[in-house]
Formats: C-alpha cells, sequence, structure tokens
C-alpha cells in the first residue's frame, strides 16, 4: 500500500520550474532513493512534500490525505517529517534537550518527553552525549542528532535529505545502518543521497530526477542499467 | 569546544537535584526583603527598590519573548503605556480604583499585543525590531492626539487616591511608600516565579526552539505564530502590570514617559546586561541600572570621588563632573550597553557564572 503519492507535482519559481510534472508512490515499510543532480529539484520536492512550499500543481496525498497547504507542523503531527540537508541544531540547547523538543509533539510531559528522548538517543548511539549542547558536536553526530529528533516525533514516514553528506566512510556506515535499522522498525523512508552504492544498498525503488522532472523509476539494478539516467550523470556518448 | 553557554546551561539545569539549600536561601532572602520596610525609614532608599522591582518587572517580561523566544523586541513601551493610560484614565476621569483599572490595563494589553502580535511576527530578525519600535511610536503619537482621552501632552496627574479596603477594613491608603514596596515586590517574585515555570515546562521548550532556529521547530510539530503570540502574550501582560504599577506610584504619566522608546530601550537594556534568557539576569540588570542611573541623578558619584579625595571638589574636574555627570546617565547607559555587548555577550551573570566555572576548573 502507498504511504505517500506524489501526484503530478509541479513547483515553478517565477518561470522557473524547479519541479515539473513528478508522480510516484512511496510504498509502506520500503526505503525509497531519491537521486538526482544537483539542481534538480531534489530538495525542493521535500520542501513541497513536508509543507514548506504549496505545490503550484499537482497533489501530495499522505495516508489517503490531501497536504497541500498544510503548515509543517500538522505535517509533522499527521506522521511525517523531515531532515535537513544542512543540519539545524538547536545550539544553545543540549542534545537531550534537543531530542525532548521532537518528543513533545507527542506528549506534554517533561518527563515522557525525556524519557521518549533518551530511546531515541540510544538508536542513534548518542547517549553517552546527551548533556552536551548541541552547539558543541561534529558533523557526524549532528547529522545523527537530526534523525533522533525527527525520529522522536514519531514519524510514520521519515525523510532524509542527505544525511551521508560531509561524513567520512566510517560515518556514512553506520548511517546506512542506522536507516537499515529505522526500516526494521516499520518506518517508511525516503532518502535524498549523492552517494550511489549507498543508494544502492539501501532502497527497495529509486526516484531520478534531472532538471525537476522525473527521469527515471524503478530498482536499483534497473536504475543502473537506464541509458537515459547514465547520459544524465555522465553525459551523452559523443 | 565549551562555549559559554554551555557552561550557562550547566547552571541552569544543576538547579535538578539539591534543590533543599537554595531553597532555604531563597526563602530567607524574601524574607530579609519583605522586613526591609519596617527597618528601613529613608523613603529614598525605598523609592529606589521600588523603581528597581518595576525595571525587574519590565525585564523578566521582555526577557520571556526576547530572552526565551528570541524576538527582540524593542516596543515594550506600547504595553508599558497601555497598561499606564488605561489605569490612569479610569483612575482620574472614571473614579475607579488602580487595582481594578489594572486588570482592564492587562485585558487592553492582551488585545493590543495579539493585534501588534499577528502583524510584526510575519517579520524575522532585523525587520521585526523596526517594526516593533515603529508600531510603539504609533501608540505615542496617538496618546499625544487624543487628547479627549489621554489629556494629551498635559498628561494625567493622580489627585486622589482611594484606599484599598477589605469589606470596610482599610488595608492602605497608600500615603506611604511602603504598600508599592510590597505591590513591587510580589508582582517581581511572582513574574520570576512565572518565568521559572515557562523556562521548565514544554512551552519553554518550544520558545527556545523558535529562538534557535525557526524553520527546524516548524518541521519538529511547534507552530511558531502560535508560539510567538503567546510568548508575547505574557510578556506584554507582565509589562502592561509595571507600567499600572509605576503610573499609580510616581502619581503622573505623559506619553513621553511612558510611551517613548526610551522605555523600550531601557526594557530591552535591563535584560541584556544582565543577561537574557535566564531567570535572574533581568533581576541583575535591574539592580546595576537602577543603582547606576540613581547614583548618576543624585551625584552620588562625583561627592563619592571628592569624598575619596581622587578629585578636588573646587578644581575643575571637580566642578566639571558636578556640572554634567548627573545629566550624563543615558550616556553611561550607552557605554554600559556597549561593554556588556563586547565583553560579556552573556550578559553580567553569564559573565560572573563563566569566571566562578573557571575558578574551579583550574
Amino acid at each position: 500500500m502507498a504511504i505517500l503519492e506524489i501526484r503530478h507535482v509541479s513547483k515553478f519559481f517565477g518561470g522557473l520550474a524547479a519541479n515539473s510534472d513528478v508522480s510516484f508512490e512511496v510504498e509502506e515499510g520500503s526505503i525509497v532513493g531519491l537521486i538526482g543532480p544537483n539542481g534538480a529539484g531534489k530538495t525542493t520536492l521535500f520542501n513541497c512534500i513536508t509543507g514548506y512550499y504549496a505545490p503550484s500543481k499537482g497533489d501530495v496525498v499522505f495516508r489517503g490525505l490531501r497536504m497541500n497547504g498544510l503548515q509543517p507542523d500538522k505535517v509533522c503531527r499527521l506522521g511525517m517529517v523531515r531532515t535537513w540537508q544542512k543540519v539545524r541544531p538547536l545550539t544553545n540547547l543540549s542534545v537531550l534537550e534537543n531530542v525532548m523538543v521532537g518528543a513533545l509533539c507527542r506528549t506534554n510531559s517533561l518527563f515522557e518527553a525525556r524519557r521518549m528522548a533518551q530511546e531515541q538517543l540510544r538508536v542513534v548511539r548518542l547517549d553517552q552525549k546527551g548533556a552536551l549542547l548541541a552547539g558543541a558536536l561534529p558533523i557526524g553526530e549532528r547529522k545523527k542528532l537530526e534523525v533522533a529528533r525527527a525520529l522522536a516525533t514519531r514519524p510514520k514516514l521519515l525523510l532524509l535529505d542527505e544525511v551521508m553528506g560531509g561524513l567520512n566512510p566510517a560515518e556514512s556506515e553506520e548511517l546506512i545502518q542506522l536507516i537499515l535499522e529505522i526500516r526494521k522498525k516499520g518506518i517508511t523512508q525516503m532518502v535524498i543521497e549523492h552517494d550511489m552504492k549507498a543508494i544502492m544498498r539501501m532502497s527497495q525503488n529509486i526516484v531520478v530526477l534531472n532538471s525537476g522532472e522525473k527521469l527515471a523509476e524503478g530498482a536499483p539494478e534497473e536504475i543502473v542499467s537506464n541509458p537515459r539516467v547514465i547520459e544524465a550523470y555522465l553525459g551523452a556518448e559523443v | 569546544m565549551p562555549s559559554p553557554s554551555f557552561i550557562r546551561r550547566k547552571w541552569i539545569t544543576s538547579a535538578g537535584g539539591k534543590r533543599v539549600i537554595p531553597l532555604l536561601l531563597l526563602a530567607s532572602g524574601v524574607a530579609l526583603l519583605a522586613l526591609i520596610p519596617l527597618s528601613v525609614q529613608s523613603t529614598y532608599a525605598l523609592h529606589i527598590m521600588i523603581l528597581t522591582f518595576v525595571s525587574i518587572i519590565m525585564g523578566s517580561a521582555w526577557n520571556i519573548l526576547g530572552g526565551y523566544t528570541g524576538q527582540y523586541s524593542v516596543g515594550h513601551a506600547a504595553y508599558f503605556g497601555v497598561g499606564a493610560y488605561t489605569t490612569m484614565i479610569l483612575l482620574q476621569f472614571r473614579h475607579i480604583a488602580p487595582w481594578y483599572g489594572m486588570w482592564a490595563g492587562v485585558g487592553a494589553t492582551i488585545v493590543t499585543a495579539l493585534i501588534i502580535g499577528s502583524i510584526c511576527f510575519r517579520l524575522r530578525g532585523p525587520y521585526f525590531v523596526l517594526a516593533s519600535i515603529a508600531v510603539a511610536e504609533i501608540f505615542r503619537v496617538t496618546a499625544l492626539n487624543l487628547k479627549d482621552l489621554t489629556n494629551g501632552a498635559e498628561g494625567i496627574l493622580v489627585t486622589e487616591l482611594p484606599p484599598l479596603k477589605f469589606g470596610d477594613t482599610v488595608i492602605t491608603d497608600f500615603t506611604t511608600k511602603v504598600p508599592f514596596f510590597y505591590t513591587g515586590l510580589i508582582t517581581a517574585l511572582f513574574v520570576i516565579f512565572v518565568t521559572r515555570g515557562v523556562q521548565h515546562s514544554k512551552l519553554g521548550y518550544y520558545f527556545q526552539a523558535i529562538r534557535e532556529d525557526q524553520d527546524a521547530a516548524h518541521s519538529l510539530g511547534i507552530n511558531p505564530a502560535l508560539y510567538k503570540n503567546i510568548a508575547l502574550v505574557i510578556s506584554a501582560v507582565f509589562t502592561s502590570v509595571a507600567g499600572s504599577l509605576y503610573a499609580v506610584y510616581v502619581g503622573f504619566i505623559d506619553p513621553g514617559t511612558v510611551f517613548s522608546l526610551d522605555v523600550s530601550v531601557q526594557i530591552v537594556t535591563i535584560a541584556i546586561i544582565g543577561g537574557i534568557g535566564t531567570i535572574l539576569g533581568p533581576v541583575i540588570g535591574a539592580i546595576v541600572l537602577v543603582t547606576l542611573s540613581e547614583a548618576l541623578r543624585s551625584n552620588a558619584l562625583t561627592n563619592a570621588l571628592i569624598h575619596a579625595g581622587l578629585v578636588n571638589a573646587d578644581s575643575r574636574v571637580g566642578v566639571f563632573l558636578k556640572e554634567n555627570l548627573s545629566h550624563a546617565h543615558i550616556l553611561i547607559y550607552g557605554i554600559l550597553v556597549v561593554i556588556v555587548i563586547l565583553f560579556m555577550p552573556q550578559g553580567l551573570l553569564g559573565f560572573a557564572r563563566r569566571i566562578v566555572t573557571r575558578k574551579r576548573k583550574g
């Protein structure tokens, strides 16, 4: 069953079409990879899905509900949460408090929020760093904090915007394992990533965007052998 | 690298465990303060303390919006003035006692705050600051021109204050400063208590999340417009109460004293000098600023320098200081703010904590 349906979504900025007529579905419980060259409209699509932009045309349907124009806080309460390509830690709050802010979306009790936050910090293996200021974390741990904070809102669908960007191979591997672990909990994920090997390993389905349009969609093995994708990434044969 | 704010956080959250000793200290401190009017006969000392309480209320109120929620309003004179004017108009022209009028002021302020908030919170950062200044100026000019309601530039002078009665027993007739002292003290304590409550609640976490990163907060299920308006209403209500208290205590208001940009800047200064986003920052800021400005105004500083033999009273420097230092309190304010911003961005409180922590470590 599809948890998220993108139906003919377009987003224009003036005359520029950042997304044009993009359609695909996200199966519940799966990991969908969203790839494409720089400027392909991946982050714009995330913004349209999570309520930061209203799509100019088309519909975003989450669990049967049409989401167009719903504000990000409502989207989050309905069970869809995103992380940020450029991490956004609440720098003057502690690591634990950052995650608590996420958990407070589901509870009014600080005590309960603290418990939920500690649980999520264990999942991303930051439980030893809860008392540190979020601003004091190195980039790899900030990325994990983003994931923990998003998980604390108890999402059904998690949208990860380049969580592995800027990480070393060991840290990336750790995040891949984390994403696979999150899938086992039944949380559907949509992942923007540049590392093709990582995307191939994680995703059941891959959507390729190019210049705002959907170029291809399919299983990882189909995508790597698709001539149009190869052309978009490496340029056409002379 | 542990930043100064790291230390700040540690200090604040360390209030969790051993609470008994701080509570005892607090209780004895409050008891001492409450006993002051019994032993201190000097009306001048009481006057300064009342002004300090009003400043604490204003600074702490601003701190909820500016310090915790990160919305730097430089237009809080609007709420101060709405409180002051509502109370005074009802008192002088409708003969309604100020302890009722004050609540009408609070009501008027809530309406004002929601209107201002719904407009100004569309803006972020410096644009919000400018809008808040502009709105307060609109109130000042309005108060100046609505002569039938406000007496315009003449202002409103209290000619009689009805005694506060409980049934038929007269509790106080407000002829001395003592009732104002207790009203100020209790209100100031209440605001500090509320700030503490906010900090240790979901509301406080949401306020701080918006301060740290509004877009991230929005993605985590926080409605920024809603929570900014909540912070503004709490902040405006206490500012309004401070305005009413000030107006009745001084007995005279005009647009230039309660609606002016000076008031807005003073409110922000109290919080910044003490340390924003902390419970005690505005308290320290208020004590420092009121004491300093009174010391300058009354020439106490010059007299002290002369007494200490550092400056000869008849020398050119002595005469210059005597003549000019009392008018220079605004200048000194400015210099103080610059020093604090440059060298103690966490305010006096943050600075003191940093030194203490450094000593402990090494």
